[in-house]
């Protein structure tokens, strides 16, 4: 019997981990994950190879470059691996310049489906976004082939998900406890030769930095009368008659420079490193770094945006607050068109508040008080961020956009309104939207007074101290005190007595393990799914090759006009053909547009386009042509506010680009630009659907198929088969 | 009764101890006749031919193999196809790291196509190093300064460009696919050598409604001039190539993503610099390498085409409101003063850019060099350089690095416009392919089968190194004098020198000693942009003593040596080290207070300038009655 004991307990263990760790699990969960602790970097990284290979059809784990400390920044894909096609698979290229530069890698599968963008761990010591990707990875990859929604997500989208965008600040953060909020940097801050020499230092070699606190007549704390854990802080010239303290970081003066801390791995805030509006209206350097992308790290994450140009939904997960910023943080509201002010707040803000449990601004519930039309769409200069251009008052956007500047505490823009000051300069979130064309938005995770239960609602003078204090009696009763280190004597060997002690740094500002953080995880995982919802979806709904004329001799026949006459020129007989007309009917079923407004006009975007594609050899285009641009097709979401269109419009098609001939006669000229200015109707868009149609003469019964391709819509073929209806 | 008033007081210089000015090795081979030999066949190389990117990297690697006690060879990183980008960092050893000497970059060829950059700057590595034995200009220069060149920095186009069969105009940019045309793939419909004759010309269709005809010489396609005439009719079609992806058109998605020169941090924008600043590793490894060597004090970058000296101005002051007509006035003055200046000298320049104040001397610098520029390079033009994220932009406005773009050659347009009217015609091209080129260079039409269009016709074009880049015989042309600027550019290079030392009996053993210190160079000790960016270092002047002797503490600041004369302030110094910083032709007098004990003891002054030098002097001081 003895020798059964560990199988017993091994079976006990499991059930308790489905029961309580890792509750609500499925039977599909084939990676157990726990919440009762941080990941960090290396348990994420362990996670996210577990998943990787447990789940091969579904997950394909990327490496996407290195931290400064060579680190690895994962991406985990998360898709159907079977399901899905790009174009370079349909066109087959001939005649290929003999060079052969191998400068382009083929597509992979899912860079033909909507692309979904999660990350965590840009600011190291914020790794509470590490969990909520985790969480969500999770709940992604244990659904699939359960639950029916989530399926069809993963079947027909992509989710992109980097737990850790800084690996070397989480890794310090976590694993460390040194709480690293910027990447690391090997660079000599304090000039004397050496570098990261002097970081903070754990004195007492209990295994954490904490802090030292130490009486000191100039200190701006006092302890709490009823707690002598929780420090007061006082005002700029607050008097008091208890004894003054000093708080400091657990640290000493490792170089003997007399100064402590001051040269540590710390490099630069990746959140003020990427593209969108790092200078300042001056042109001096505002945001982080030596330049914009100058960091591994941040060049990484715009390298990877770069090569996957169907990231549409983008979340980047931050600490703390408790509310999720939508851009901008460098430019007021004026900046965005109104319809993408409308889906911002009035689709993803709305549902954010109702997950949060908040209030919703009266404006969003309704219509919105535009009548349809309106709305007035924003200059397209004045989408071009980067450079300053007019610039409205959030008055003046409020008007337009019919709603108010007030914002709710849980869903905000960062720009502060008031005093038309930036919030940051060459922040990631306004970088996604503005630069790359995605619906990107910043989340501050976890506030403690609202998401621990119990803690007192107060407001007022000492507000900020009863919440401390109730904080850490929640610590006491739930955690057993383990998140706070009682205060113990240490004597300094700069500054003599005192005491060291306080929260354990990786507890300070980040969601609580166990109830606390799957709370956060869950409602954000929610938020995800919601999103993941939006996404466009554009199908071949319909498409058909109907022979008009059959004929045994095709020839090729010139015509030529001498005043009434026309005279015809038949060439030589080259076999069967028949005269087709190909009709496709293209729809975008998912609920956004393909674009953010004007977002295929920005560099490295296009339109939504459509290819007939069968034997060059046996096909001539009559009229219109392989490839046509359809513009931006609609979504099936009624945005409030927002008119839709009610005509259809002619898509214009690109016309050749010629060039006028050197001292061309002005009647040569007219000629010239009446063949430029010839417009054709072969592509005719309303809203979500667009109507394709192409005249081709078809040798024999060659295959043709027609291929959609949405750069954020999906990409998607349909063979065709040649029908004879008898229609004429 | 003290008899000081009486004093004589003796100064002897003694050491003039200045480290820029010290021959090292002795010069056995130095040639001081203009006649005769300077080097140039200790290392043979043909200067009238391009090479290949095997070829110009080897020619670098054996210069620095002959001359290896001035030169060094690495590469500072890989372009997106591995290529290394091969750098030559070129300084006598014998005087010094390469890192404390101040130094003078150059690169050529950005963009792939504009080769002509790649010859210049092997051309200024190869006159430096064959002539430091022969020439004391070039020896004094590698000895004193650095020079980093990157011949060729967008090496994956630019073995393209020489390689193989291009037009002139691409490939330009680094290989990062892009989708030019929109229909989802990328790089798919790139030129191609039709009828395989080496050159890339443009395609023609035989179209009875076509707008062009054959000219009456039969080599060039010319605009039907009567729409009634009856001859017979061309389409034009493009620049030569097939329909790879079966779209219809033809090269309409050629190889390269963003303009390199467009992909700097400063200024850079979304639509012109896609995808992100410093995207390129070409560009990316050029710029990092000059943030992390601050010894690099000037930069040059070689393009073509245009014959242009393009130098980093200084940003226009906002602050000065003009209106239309008050703008066309200034204008006027300043192209008054300018006519006027270049009745004495016609290279003079003069801009109508307002800059603020603390500009002032940046703009006034850049145009006494491009002043220099017009006279060394003849029938180039000096104008202001752009600020949209090109390389020059990056280096002046971030590093505070004064720096130039050259666009070198300038077509052949200069010679082959007989009429004057300032336009070369098709015409006047095949009569200078005739002439100068003596056959060499055009492309007479003729008719190919092509694969999707059919009968065509090719021709009617120059060759590819016609146009953008000079015929093989002219590159010696260009290289030479562009060669002579840079050189002078770092003539001009600041260098700080101790002038004068006067001292005046104060009172009892109290004497003022003024200290004069000098950059008599165009260039200051730190740019203007350098001081804005708070990365200037400050030129810094050291006292020294006897131990009788000990320096008085005065007031840190200016003060007035002659009261009868308002030139004559100083800086006082009442401590060990001051700081100062000389600008363009600049002298600054540093005024001490020292006493000396006993009759004699001496003083000594060391000057030290991040990019000037060192200098210093040592005055002895002797006291008797």
């Amino acid at each position: 019997m003895k020798q059964f004991k560990p199988v017993y307990g091994l079976y006990f263990l499991i059930a308790v981990f489905l029961i309580f760790g890792a509750a609500p699990s499925s039977i599909a969960q084939k990676v157990p994950i726990s919440f009762e602790e941080y990941h960090g970097y290396d348990g994420t990284v362990k996670y996210l190879k577990s998943v990787s290979s447990a789940y091969k059809n579904i997950t394909e784990l990327l490496e996407i470059g290195k931290s400064t400390n060579g680190r690895t920044i994962y991406v985990l894909v998360i898709t159907n691996m079977a399901k899905g096609t790009t174009i370079d698979r349909h066109v087959n290229l001939r005649n290929n310049r003999r060079e052969n530069v191998q400068n382009v890698t083929p597509m992979k599968k899912y860079h033909g489906k909507p692309g979904h963008w999660i990350d965590g761990g840009t600011h190291g010591n914020e790794y509470t976004g590490t969990e909520v990707c985790l969480y969500s990875i999770d709940k992604l990859v244990s659904g699939y082939g359960n639950d029916p929604e989530l399926t069809r997500l993963i079947d027909d989208n992509v989710f992109y998900i980097c737990p850790i965008v800084n690996p070397d600040g989480v890794y310090n953060s976590v694993e460390r406890g040194l709480s690293q909020r910027q990447n690391s940097m090997d660079v000599d801050d304090d000039k004397d030769g050496r570098i990261n020499e002097d970081g903070p230092d754990d004195l007492n070699g209990d295994g954490h930095i904490t802090q030292f606190r130490y009486k000191n007549p100039e200190g701006r704390y006092v302890l709490d009368e009823d707690d002598p854990r929780v420090m007061i802080r006082l005002g700029r010239d607050e008097e008091t008659d208890k004894e003054r303290y000093s708080v400091i970081r657990e640290d000493k003066d490792n170089d003997n420079d007399g100064k402590r801390g001051e040269d540590s791995e710390r490099g630069i805030d990746l959140n003020r490193n990427y593209p969108e509006g790092w200078f300042n209206d001056e042109n001096e350097k505002s945001g982080s770094g030596y330049y914009a992308t100058s960091a591994p790290e941040t060049r990484t994450i715009v390298e990877f945006f770069t090569n996957n140009t169907n990231i549409y939904m983008v979340q980047s997960f931050h600490t703390s607050g408790g509310f999720t910023f939508r851009p901008f943080a460098r430019w007021p509201d004026s900046k965005i068109d109104a319809k993408d002010l409308a889906i911002y707040d009035k689709v993803m803000g709305k549902k954010y508040l109702e997950l949060l449990g908040e209030e919703i601004p009266a404006a969003w519930l309704g219509e919105g008080s535009n009548a349809p039309g309106q709305e007035r769409a924003i200059p397209a200069r004045m989408r071009r961020t980067s450079q300053s251009g007019p610039q409205q008052t959030n008055r003046q956007v409020a008007r337009r956009t019919g709603q108010s500047s007030t914002q709710p505490r849980g869903w905000r823009h960062p720009y502060n309104d008031q005093r038309g000051r930036p919030y940051g300069y060459g922040i990631f979130m306004d970088w996604a939207f503005a630069q790359f064309g995605a619906y990107s938005m910043s989340t501050e995770l976890w506030n403690q007074a609202k998401d621990l239960e119990g803690i007192p609602d107060v407001t007022g003078e000492n507000a900020r101290n009863e919440v401390a204090k109730a904080v850490l009696k929640y610590q006491d009763d739930h955690y057993n005190g383990e998140l706070f280190i009682p205060w113990q004597k240490y004597t300094h060997p700069e500054l003599g007595e005192g005491e060291i002690g306080g929260w354990i740094p990786q507890y300070r500002g980040n969601a609580w393990p166990g109830e606390p953080l799957r709370k956060v995880c869950d409602l954000h995982w929610n938020f995800e799914l919601f999103k993941a919802g939006l996404l466009p979806k554009v199908e071949i709904t319909e498409a058909n090759a109907e022979v008009l004329y059959n004929s045994s001799s095709a020839s090729e026949a010139t015509a030529t006009v001498d005043g009434d006459n026309v005279n015809i020129k038949k060439g030589r007989s080259t076999g069967d053909y028949k005269i087709v007309e190909v009709t496709a009917t293209i729809e975008n079923n998912g609920k956004l547009q393909t674009h953010v407004a004007g977002g295929e006009r920005l560099a490295g975007n296009r339109q939504d386009a459509v290819w007939l594609i069968g034997d060059r050899d046996k096909i001539t285009y009559l009229s219109g042509t392989p490839f046509m641009k359809l513009g931006v097709l609609d979504g099936t979401m009624e945005i409030p506010g927002i008119s839709r269109q009610t005509e259809a419009t002619q898509v214009r098609q690109p016309r050749r680009r010629m060039r006028m001939p050197m001292g061309m006669p002005v009647y040569m000229m007219r000629m010239f630009q009446q063949q430029r200015g010839n417009d054709l109707n072969q592509v005719t868009r309303k809203g979500n659907k667009a109507e394709v149609k192409w005249l081709i003469a078809v040798e024999d019964n060659t295959p043709i198929k027609v291929v959609v391709t949405s750069q954020k819509g999906g990409t998607q073929v349909k063979e065709l088969s040649y029908s004879n209806s008898g229609r004429r | 009764m003290k008899k000081y008033m009486k004093l004589i007081l003796i100064i002897t210089f003694v050491i003039a101890l200045t480290a820029n000015t010290s021959p090292v090795d002795a010069q056995d081979k130095l040639q001081k006749n203009p006649g005769g030999y300077h080097g140039e066949m200790d290392f043979p190389i043909s200067w009238k031919r391009y090479y290949n990117y095997a070829e110009w990297t080897d020619i670098m690697h054996k210069l620095q193999k002959q001359y290896s006690h001035l030169a060094d060879i690495e590469s500072i990183g890989k372009s997106r196809m591995g290529r290394d980008q091969f750098l030559l960092t070129i300084t006598a050893k014998s005087t010094g790291d390469h890192s404390e000497k101040s130094a003078m970059w150059v690169d050529g060829a950005i963009h792939g196509n504009e080769v002509n950059g790649i010859m210049c700057s092997l051309y200024l590595a190869w006159y430096l190093l064959t002539r430091y034995d022969y020439d004391q200009y070039v020896h004094d220069m590698v000895n004193n300064h650095t020079f980093y060149i990157l011949p060729g920095l967008n090496v994956d186009a630019n073995e393209s460009f020489v390689a193989y069969p291009n037009t002139p105009h691409n490939p330009r940019e680094p290989y990062r696919p892009e989708d030019n045309d929109g229909d989802g793939l990328y790089d798919e419909d790139q030129t191609e050598d039709v009828d395989g004759d080496g050159e890339l010309s443009i395609m023609y269709m035989e179209d009875p409604m076509g707008e062009y005809k054959l000219s009456h010489d039969k080599r060039r396609f010319v605009p039907v001039d009567d729409p009634g005439e009856t001859v017979l009719r061309f389409r034009r079609i493009g620049s030569e190539g097939f329909d790879n992806d079966g779209d219809g058109r033809i090269n309409e998605d050629d190889i390269g993503g963003p303009d390199p020169n467009r992909n700097f941090p400063y200024g850079w924008n979304l639509q012109a610099g896609w995808p992100y600043p410093m995207s390129e590793p070409e560009c990316r490894n050029v710029y990092e390498f000059q943030r992390t060597h601050s010894n690099i004090f000037a930069s040059f970058h070689y393009h073509n085409t245009g014959r242009l000296i393009m130098f980093q101005a200084p940003p226009p002051d906002r602050s000065v409101n003009m209106n239309a007509e008050q703008r066309r006035q200034y204008r006027e003055r300043i192209d008054n003063q300018r006519a006027e200046l270049q009745k004495t000298n016609k290279y003079a320049q003069l801009y109508d850019r307002i800059v603020s104040e603390d500009y002032q001397m940046d703009m006034d610098v850049q145009t006494a060099i491009v002043t220099g520029g017009a006279r060394i390079l003849k029938n180039y033009r000096p104008v202001i350089g752009g600020l949209s994220g090109q390389a020059h932009a990056g280096t002046y406005y971030m590093l505070g690095v004064y720096s130039y773009l050259m666009e070198l050659w300038g077509s052949p347009a200069f010679e082959a416009d007989q009429d004057g009217d300032g336009r070369v015609t098709d015409e006047e091209y095949v009569i200078w392919c005739d002439t100068e080129l003596t056959g060499e260079g055009w492309i007479d039409p003729h008719i190919i089968d092509h694969p999707d269009l059919g009968k065509i016709w090719i021709g009617g074009t120059r060759k590819k190194h016609t146009q953008r880049t000079p015929p093989a015989r002219y590159i010696e042309m260009e290289t030479l004098k562009n060669a002579q600027f840079v050189m002078y550019c770092v003539s001009e290079f600041p260098k700080v020198e101790i002038d004068e030392v006067k001292v005046t009996p104060a009172t009892d053993d109290l004497y003022w000693i003024d200290v004069s210190v000098k950059n008599d160079r165009i260039y200051p000790t730190s740019s203007d942009r350098a001081v804005q960016l708070k990365i200037a270092v400050k030129d810094k002047i050291v006292f020294g003593s006897s131990g009788n002797i000990s320096q008085l503490e005065i007031t840190d600041g200016k003060s007035q040596i002659d009261p009868g004369n308002f030139h004559s302030t100083a800086l006082s110094a009442g401590s060990k080290e001051t700081e100062f910083r000389l600008k363009s032709k600049d002298k600054q007098w540093i005024r001490y207070l020292v006493k000396m004990d006993g009759s004699s003891g001496w003083v000594e002054f060391s000057v030290e300038s991040k990019y000037g030098g060192k200098a210093s002097k040592r005055i002895n001081l002797s006291v008797s009655n």
